[in-house]
């Protein structure tokens, strides 16, 4: 437990005890899902933007790989939690791996539309369409995942974990030889460090977080269709990070959570959300590169003088 | 022999066509990668920007010539007050801020289109229609024009590129901005002509696009795809490269829809552009160290 800390815990044991506030609906636990897995999501990206320097404009498609395996399996009959996600993290990092050196903001954006063609176009996983009509998937025998509740302690346990794997990388050497590559790459490769490996290695976990919140997905869904691939999700999990604070595993997860609720609810009042979300982004790297994050700082600044 | 004459020589004219606009988009892509050292996601956004203006002015002036003279300039106008208002001040951060900043700038133009001018398909009349023998075929008077200009126009681009002082200029600041305000030169205003040269640039293309493609507010996502990997394949920040580069690709995805379905092209596309880049990392003509 300590490579949590105690403020930490203290987080998650609020975030467990919100199924139990009184007036809790079946729309909010939903939402709540929403939120806490785009936050789990934009923390896996930060992983590669914030620590490494790599934007990747693809991790839609590995976010869609994952829920894909996740709704081939289950149409199959496979119902058990694990098998979902053990395919989702084989079919993942096989597509992280196979681009070495030259990983880019556009060839993992280029990446992503040809798996979006790919799911798109293919009959034999429903074309645009997708695959829709899912069972509740199984965690136990015994375990379904049936009802809001159980799906929203399902998305908490899945932040959880992947944030105490994020601690956990962040803290060790492996972390420490990622930020010195986003610093300064040539003096981090004439230390002896093999740089790609380390970029492909940071990749891969950033990754594989990312398709495991996938394949939870069509657990709260009971879908998968391509247009989670698509490079506006991409998007969206970017600006999720940048609204929070990049280069904090904290940070994208409140900005992904942010984002979530501010979509949900501007999208229900205008239908003109993406200038509002648009001009948020451009806002935040105008005036607040630091993100949410920053805000604390400036306060803290404040009270001190 | 036939099927030469009848299918395979007036698909790779399209190509041709296609290629030459796609060139100019891509040349300005090149340039502002120079420039701020990001790719524009919003330069599609100013492509698409570009037909509906060149729409309004139609609307106004019923005039296609009228357009094509005006919606560049109305483009222009916006690139520019969009690099002072919002590029300016991120020039010296990194350059994660400036592709992200233009994310935002790409969302917020293409919903400003749609709710300015809605969400369906428009049709914008070729300002002259019939065709002339070609070869042993007929081919469309407006194709041949749309190729006879875009070529002109790249044509006088690198005339300017290379025989005016202020194409010596825009290319010092592509190579080494920093350098060049130490020798005197303005280079903030060279960086808001350029990026409003740019936008005009991406606005004529979109506009003389129109008559044979159709119009609606999602037309840039596609196309800067395709411009992306031209920019790539041709080498980031390589001017004559994204020219060559536009050629391959339009006639190659022109080819290969004869043989193939569209999705199926668009992943050959992508096939051509990972081959070249195991083969030669840096692209047909990039510098060294821009991609490795």
């Amino acid at each position: 437990m300590s490579v949590l800390g105690w403020r930490a815990l203290l987080v998650f044991a609020l975030l467990a005890a919100l199924p139990l506030v009184p007036g809790m609906s079946r729309y909010y636990l939903l939402l709540a899902f929403d939120a806490l897995l785009f936050g789990a999501i934009a923390m896996s990206l930060d992983l590669l933007m914030g620590y490494t320097g790599l934007v990747s404009f693809g991790h839609a498609a590995f976010y869609g790989l994952g829920a894909y395996a996740t709704a081939i399996l289950m149409e199959r009959g496979v119902q058990s939690v694990w098998a979902c996600v053990g395919f989702a993290a084989l079919v993942v990092s096989y597509f992280a791996t196979a681009r070495r050196g030259i990983y880019f903001a556009l060839l993992t954006l280029i990446f992503a539309e040809v798996v979006y063609t790919f799911f798109r176009y293919t009959q034999t996983f429903g074309g645009s369409d997708g695959i829709q009509g899912l069972p509740d998937a199984t965690v136990l025998p015994g375990l379904v995942i049936d009802t809001p509740t159980r799906k929203y302690y399902l998305v908490l346990a899945y932040l959880l974990i992947a944030y105490a794997i994020c601690r956990v990388v962040v803290a060790s050497h492996f972390g420490r030889v990622l930020v010195a590559i986003r610093e300064n790459e040539d003096r981090a490769r004439f230390l002896g460090y093999n740089v790609p490996r380390y970029k492909m290695g940071a990749c891969m976990i950033s990754a594989l977080l990312t398709g495991v919140g996938g394949a939870i997905y069509p657990m709260r869904s009971a879908f998968a269709t391509p247009d989670l691939m698509l490079w506006t999700e991409s998007g969206e999990f970017i600006i999720s990070v940048m609204i929070g604070g990049l280069g904090t595993l904290v940070g994208p997860i409140i900005g992904g959570a942010f984002f979530t609720i501010l979509r949900d609810k501007v999208s229900s009042i205008v239908d003109w959300y993406f200038i509002v979300i648009g001009g948020v982004l451009i806002v935040i790297v105008l005036f607040m590169p630091r993100g949410l994050l920053g805000l604390r700082r400036i306060f803290s600044r404040r009270a001190a003088a | 022999m036939d099927y030469v004459l009848t299918v395979l020589l007036p698909q790779l004219l399209h190509g041709l066509v296609f290629a030459a606009a796609l060139g100019l988009l891509a040349l300005g892509l090149t340039v502002i990668f120079g420039l701020l050292g990001v790719m524009n996601f919003a330069h599609g956004e100013l492509y698409m920007l570009g037909a509906y203006a060149g729409i309004a002015v139609i609307g106004v002036a019923h005039s296609f010539w009228v357009a094509l003279i005006a919606a560049p300039i109305l483009v222009g106008l916006v690139a520019a007050v969009t690099e002072m208002t919002t590029l300016r001040p991120i020039y010296r951060r990194e350059p994660l801020y400036g592709l992200i900043l233009t994310f935002g700038l790409a969302l917020v133009f293409r919903e400003g289109a749609r709710q300015i001018w809605g969400g369906d398909m428009r049709r914008v009349l070729p300002p002259f229609t019939g065709s002339t023998p070609l070869l042993g075929m007929t081919y469309p008077n407006y194709r041949l024009f749309l190729l006879a200009a875009s070529s002109l126009i790249l044509f006088a681009l690198w005339l300017f590129f290379t025989r005016t002082r202020a194409g010596v200029v825009v290319r010092a600041a592509v190579q080494d901005a920093e350098m060049l305000d130490g020798l005197g030169v303005d280079v903030r205003r060279v960086f808001t002509l350029t990026f409003a040269a740019s936008g005009a640039l991406a606005a004529l293309a979109g506009l003389l696009l129109a008559p044979i493609f159709t119009v609606y507010p999602q037309m840039g996502v596609e196309m800067i795809l395709l411009a992306f990997i031209v920019v790539i394949l041709g080498g980031m920040g390589s001017m004559g490269g994204s020219v060559v580069a536009a050629f391959i690709i339009g006639v190659a995805q022109s080819l290969f829809s004869l043989w193939m379905n569209p999705q199926r092209v668009a992943i050959a596309i992508f096939g051509i552009m990972i081959v070249v880049l195991i083969v030669r990392p840096r692209g047909l003509f990039g510098r060294e160290g821009v991609l490795e």
